[in-house]
Formats: C-alpha cells, structure tokens, sequence
C-alpha cells in the first residue's frame, strides 16, 4: 500500500512525472527512505537509485574536489546502475534530510517499460543535454541551400558559343549556366545575358561565351543557410548564385528556386530592408524583428539559429545604412571595412545586444578621409539606434575616433594588447578579438586578422592573461539559497544565463581560437575547427557545445517569455520558474564549465 | 495466507503465544541493528476499554530505513457506528463495509512482526488498544515493546531547556520542528509514515552509540 506523501512527490519530479498513478504507487513499494544528519556520509556504491527527497548532499571527487551539490529531486547511483562501474566520488550530507533508495530491479524495470525515463537517464549519465533536439524536424526558417537547390548541374565552356549556350538551356529548361574551364568556375550566363549583350548588341550567334558571361560571380556553400544566399542575392541586386561543395561548383540557385521554398520568412525582411531608401523606411523593417522572433519561436528554431537570423537582420540594416550614407556623402575616398564585434561577430546575436562596431580604412584618418568617415560613422552608428540596436554604452562603436584606424593603426593597437597584455586591459579588450568584415572591403579585413592570429598564436604571455580573464568569473554550481542570484540595476534577482554561462563558454573558446589561429568567430564554429584540428578533445567540444547551446536555448526562450508578456528583455533567470529537466541539465552544463575552465587553467596558466 | 490459523479455534491464541515466544532484542542492541514497526489506528473514540478499531497502518523500520514495501493500511469492521469520530479519520460507516475482521489483522501483524519493538506518537493510547483488541480476538494479550516518539520529543526539548507548550507535542509541529514533510493527516497509514520519519530523525539526533535501553529511557 502506498504512502501518499512518497508517490506525490515521484509525481512531481522528472523523469517520474509522466508516470501514471497506478505505476507510481508500484514503483514507490520498492523504496527504501532513509535520513541523513548533516556531515553523514552516504554509501554511494550500493547498486540503488538515490533520490533526495529534502536536505543537501554535496558531491566530491576522489581529490576532494567540489563537484555538484544534489538536492531535492535529484539523482544520484544511475552512472553504476547503467554502466556497473564503481565510483570513487564521495557523497556528504550537508543539510540534513531524507532520501529515497530505489532498487535496483524496479530502476531497470522502470526504465525497460518507459522509453523516456530510460532517456533521461541515459542522458544525464552520457551529459546529453538535448533531450528534444530529435523532435525538431527542418522547419522553413532554417532551410539550406542544399534542400532548395536543383539537384543537377548545368555547365557550358567558355569557348563554346551563344548558339550552344542557348540550346542548352533550351534543352535543359534553365535559364542561367555556369560557365566552366576544367572544372573550374570562370563566369555565369544567363537568358538575359544573352538578350541584352548578344542581341541588343547584334553580336553574332557564334560569339563566344566567355565574351559576354559574367566573370567572377558571387558564390555560396550548399551548406549555407538559405536567407544567407537570399541577404547576398538583395545586397548585390542579383538573381543567379552558383553553389559550391568544399569549393567546387555543384549547381545554380535562382532566386525563383527560394520564391518557391517559401512563404513567410526572415528573407522578406532582408529583402525588404535591402530596398529602402531612407533610415525612417528601415526603422519600421526593424519593428517587425520582434515578431519575427516570436513567430521563430513559435516554429520551435533552435536559439543558435535564431541567433544567426538576427545577426543576418542586423547586418543587413547596417549594409543598407552604408549604402544610404553613401548616397547622401559620395563615393568613399578610399576602400574601407565595416567591422563587427563581440556577438554580431560571432554571430549569436540576442534580442538585447547593443552595437559594437569599428572601422577599418584603407588611408589613415586624416583630413578628408577622417572627415568622411566620421560622417558615415554618425550616421550608420545613429541609424541603427533608430532601428532598436542600442548605443554602445562602452563606446565601442565607429562614432569613436580611437576606433576608426587605418590597417596600421589597428595592427599596431592589437600588438600593444598582445605584447604587453594586463588582466584589466584584456577583460575590456577581449570583446575585440571577435571580429568580422560586415561591409566594405575583406581583403583588408583578411589582413588584419592574419596579422592578429598570427600574433596571438605566439604569445603565451598574453594567452596566460587572456586565459586568466577568462577564468575570473565561474558558473554556479548549483541553485541554492540566493549566492547565485546576481541583481540588476531595477532590484530583479536572477541567475544572470550570459554572465554566469554563455559568456563563460564564449570566454574560453576564443582562448583556444586565438592560440590555435582559428579564423572562425562563431563558438560553434570556433569548437568544431578545435576539435577537428585536436587542438581540444572532440568529446570535451561535444560537451562544451551541448552546453552553450542549452543556454543560449534557455536564454532565448527567456527572451520570448519577455516579449509575450511586454517586459524588458533581461538575461535573469528566475529559478523558481525552470523546469526540473532544465535545472538538471542546466546543473550539468555548469560541470562542464567548471571541468572546461579547469582544463583552461592547466593549459594556459602553468607559472611562466 | 494465515487460512491455517483459522482452522481451530485454539490455533489463534497460537499468534499469540508465537509472539509472546520471540524475544525482544538485548537492551545493549545498537538502535541501527534493531527491527521497528511504526503503527497508527483510528478509533472510535479515546477510551480503549469501550471504542474500537476503526483504520490500523503501519510501516516497518529495518537498519533506519523505512520499508515502503511493506507499508500496509487496513480498514476494520467494527461493531459499532463510527458515529462522531468521522470527523477526525475521515472513514465513514459505508466506507467500511468492504472492511476486514481485526481478528485476521492482528493476525498478520502479530506472525510477521515478532520481536520487533512497536513505535507511535503518543503510543500508550495504541497500546492498550492493541492489547484490548487482542484480548477480545484471542482471549488473551501479548505484552509489547512500545517507543513512544511523543515522549522522546517531549524529552529532548526538555533537556535543551524549552518551555514545552501546548501544542508543541502534535505530530505535525514535531515534524515541522525536524524539518520533515508534513503529511500527517489523521490517516492511519500517512501518520504511522510521518511517526516513521520522525522516529529517523530522532534516532540520528541520538548519536551512533545510542542503544535500545537508551531508547526506552528516553521514551518513558
């Protein structure tokens, strides 16, 4: 017979809760509750389930290091239950209370019978933190080109004429080619092409294509994201983009291929922006960021990938903003880069972020130049603001004379940072060392971040310092009583998911970056090379990964929360209001902080 | 399962005397080597000699671990109404219908759990139920070990110099004292399961070197 207080609190805690009343009340005759005093140690090795009911247990590794706090409704002895291997960790009672051994055989039974809680609890042994990942099917919103693009590829010789250039995409029902010398892409032909340069120009049938093709075409990744190829379509006003696979050319995407994929899509909104004519028109674009972000969600698109569409809307408004500034000033003096920094860099731009950005100019800025484009840095800087993107408060923005440098200057800047680096310097510092070209010119910028990496990669004076900066903060290592909570500026408390977790994981990963010469900027992007290279261990990247992801996750739908209910939108979380799953795994995302920042610290601040 | 002890009429005082026959463990036993069995009833009434036996639950304590297994509620027939004391368990005359003879409950309890010391809250109201009900049953009663949490309670604040008030001594307050969920609800078995924990915690309070002896001072 069952106890009602036992089988209302399985009840209550994941993985239990979907457990009807019936199985709980079988599954509760198979407990054992036992109490422990403060500073009583539990034997951990008993081939049982246990289950805190009330108190606080802490968790220490066979060095006696801290390794997580246990309380109320969670788990402890699935690792030997599911692998039988013993464990060397050490379990204190910290704060008297109860505990619930579960048997071994109704834990297996348990798990045997219900798919999910076996699930869960193989996920929270293996540090899985997507528990639903699998149920997020490709929705529209994160379409790439390889699921749009025609499966086949049309290509013409250069030498070849118009004639055979017409027949063939006659024959094939196209109405571009690609234009090919030894597999290699030279140039694009497409049915207008032929009208307004052959026709209109009564060239011969026999011209050669290579005389009227377009030389050096715009290109993308199959692996790309769609509205990435339709942001690259609108910026240079084209309708035609040859897809590469791992720099080879494998086929054509027409603008008619998205028309068609699509109905109601971040891409309209890019393509919108890109027509405006005036700061007002693209103020009233950015009024429907916000519910776009809300429709992303509501269409369940992981936070990384909202995070990139928001970044995408975010250059888009700033490459359209050039090009209205330019309209209004005149041609540029000299060749210049936009460039972003900090989470428009990386690409994991939220709802909150504010502006960082800088300029890279060809010529010092001086006189005319200097003129030129502190005028542009006004009004693209201003405009944004207009379009919701907040001022910098730190003054990291073009509209800053320090930060509108020639590719000397800068070049000289960053080798200051590098060569004679302090803690307090690179904590302020470190948002520069992501960085990426939104505008203007990428040679200059490639050169200026090769001059940088191939800095960075050999200083281990700085990447000590860097590394220490990046080890001031730690991540929680639990919920408990209020040590977490930071406050802000309005007297909210909350667990603070960017300070006490994104930032973090960010933090460490550009430390690798900057050692290893990684050009990426996107974290993702940034562990993927790491552990390709075997610079880090492809699991500890997988674990750091899932973490980053789960908190950008929790922070996004903390974002959506906000909107829906007209709030500011914050980065406190309350802990009241997560979910037991989420508080699992947001305390297993923290271990793997905590694990990744120790590896850091052995790796990067050994005494020099 | 006890069919065999209904056979004839002289094999019921047999439970008796099997439990009378299983002794009690030594006074110098450690409490964590001992066996309890925490119970709760709901009567009828506060006066053993005329109420009766409405509800019993009980839950066994084995190494101070609570066995849910065999944690086990039973409704009683009972002879009479159970008139105004509803009010308190809850059971209504109808409810009981379904119920089951105390002769086949005390049946179970005695056979299975011989030699183990019985533990309640405020436990000299169950005890003298107990041996009632079975002097009726059997037509003769053991004698029990009985722990009572109430008095340890009432012993322990004592000793840190409280002023012990009214009130202070009911289960609920005892388990809101020991940090313990309070579930106890006036059902037999919730309340036999809140007097379990309680006893837990008690016993923890008591140190590694407590014995029985120690117990049965400190619940006297």
């Amino acid at each position: 017979m069952e106890v009602a207080d036992v089988t209302k609190f399985l009840a209550e805690t994941t993985p239990f809760d979907q457990l009807d009343a019936a199985a709980l009340g079988q599954l509760s005759a198979h407990i054992n509750v036992y109490y422990y005093q403060a500073q009583d140690s539990v034997k951990i090795n008993t081939d049982r389930l246990l289950i805190v009911r009330t108190g606080i247990f802490t968790l220490y590794s066979d060095q006696q290091q801290l390794l997580t706090k246990l309380q109320n409704g969670d788990f402890y002895g699935y690792q030997q239950l599911l692998t039988s291997l013993t464990d060397s960790d050490t379990l204190l009672c910290e704060e008297d209370g109860l505990v619930y051994w579960l048997e071994a055989e109704a834990f297996h039974q348990c798990r045997y019978q219900y798919k999910n809680i076996d699930i869960f609890f193989q996920r929270l042994f293996s540090r899985r933190l997507h528990q639903y990942s699998e149920q997020q099917q490709a929705s529209r919103f994160t379409l790439k080109i390889s699921d749009v693009v025609q499966q086949r590829k049309i290509a013409i010789r250069p030498e070849q004429t118009a004639q055979d250039a017409a027949k063939l995409m006659s024959d094939s029902r196209v109405s571009s080619l690609l234009v090919e010398e030894n597999s290699k892409l030279v140039g694009i032909l497409t049915d207008r092409d032929l009208r307004s340069r052959v026709l209109a120009h009564a060239l011969p049938a026999s011209t050669q294509v290579s005389q009227v093709m377009t030389r050096q075409p715009q290109s993308i990744d199959r692996h790309a994201y769609l509205y990435e190829a339709v942001q690259q379509m609108s910026q240079h006003n084209i309708h035609h983009l040859p897809v590469t696979d791992q720099g080879l050319c494998c086929g054509m995407l027409t603008a008619t291929d998205i028309i068609r994929s699509q109905q109601d899509h971040p891409v309209y909104l890019i393509g919108e922006i890109h027509r405006q004519q005036s700061t007002d028109g693209l103020e009233r674009c950015s009024q429907q960021i916000a519910a776009l972000a809300i429709t992303l969600s509501k269409q369940q698109v992981p936070a990384y990938e909202a995070g990139h569409i928001i970044t995408t809307i975010t250059d888009a408004l700033t490459q359209r903003l050039i090009y209205l500034a330019q309209q209004q000033l005149g041609e540029p003096p000299c060749v210049f880069s936009w460039l972003a920094f900090g989470s428009q860099a990386r690409m994991d731009q939220s709802l909150n972020a504010d502006q960082d950005n800088a300029l890279l100019l060809e010529k010092d800025p001086v006189g005319v130049v200097g003129e030129y484009f502190s005028a542009l840095a006004e009004f693209v800087c201003q405009g944004l603001a207009q379009c919701g993107i907040t001022l910098c408060p730190g003054n990291i923005m073009a509209t800053n004379p320090e930060l509108r440098l020639s590719l000397k200057g800068w070049s000289g800047r960053f080798a200051r940072w590098i060569a004679t680096p302090t803690p307090e310097a690179l904590l302020k510092a470190s948002i520069f060392f992501d960085l990426r070209v939104i505008e203007g010119s990428k040679g200059l910028f490639n050169a200026l971040q090769e001059d940088v990496l191939q800095r960075t990669t050999e200083a281990p004076l700085f990447l000590y310092h860097l590394a220490q900066a990046a080890l001031q903060r730690t991540a929680p290592l639990g919920f408990f009583k209020n040590f977490i909570l930071e406050q802000d500026g309005k007297h909210k408390k909350g667990l603070d998911l960017k300070k006490r977790g994104i930032s973090l994981i960010t933090d460490l990963v550009r430390v690798y970056a900057l050692y290893a010469g990684i050009h990426e900027v996107n974290t993702r992007s940034r562990l993927q090379q790491l552990a390709a290279q075997g610079i880090i261990d492809s699991k500890d990247g997988q674990n750091l990964n899932d973490a980053f992801d789960l908190l950008a996750q929790l922070r996004w739908e903390k974002h959506q929360h906000d909107l829906q209910n007209s709030h500011d939108v914050t980065n406190l979380l309350n802990p009241a209001e997560v979910s037991g799953l989420a508080r699992h795994q947001l305390k297993d995302s923290f271990a793997v902080i905590n694990e990744a920042q120790n590896r850091v610290k052995h790796r990067f601040c050994r005494e020099l | 399962m006890f069919g065999w002890l209904f056979r004839k009429n002289t094999a019921l005082s047999e439970v008796v005397n099997h439990f009378i026959n299983t002794p009690f463990p030594a006074s110098s036993t450690p409490v964590e080597q001992a066996n309890f069995l925490v119970l709760d009833l709901e009567l009828t009434g506060l006066t053993p000699r005329k109420d009766h036996i409405v509800s019993i639950g009980w839950v066994p304590v084995r190494g101070q671990e609570i066995v849910l297994a065999e944690a086990k509620h039973y409704l009683i027939n009972s002879p009479v109404s159970v008139g105004q004391s509803a009010v308190y368990h809850g059971l209504h005359d109808h409810q009981l219908k379904n119920a089951h003879d105390l002769a086949q409950i005390l049946t179970e309890l005695l056979s299975q759990y011989a030699g183990y010391i019985f533990v309640a809250h405020h436990s000299r109201l169950d005890e003298q139920c107990l041996r009632f009900a079975c002097q009726r049953c059997f037509g003769k009663a053991p004698r029990f070990r009985f722990i009572d949490t109430m008095q340890m309670e009432w012993q322990r604040l004592l000793r840190q110099g409280k002023v012990v008030k009214h009130d202070a001594l009911k289960l609920p307050n005892c388990l809101k004292r020991h940090g313990l969920p309070d579930m106890a609800n006036h059902h037999a078995l919730e309340d036999a399961y809140s007097s379990a924990l309680l006893l837990l915690s008690q016993l923890k309070l008591g140190g590694n070197t407590m014995t029985l002896s120690d117990l049965y001072l400190l619940s006297r």
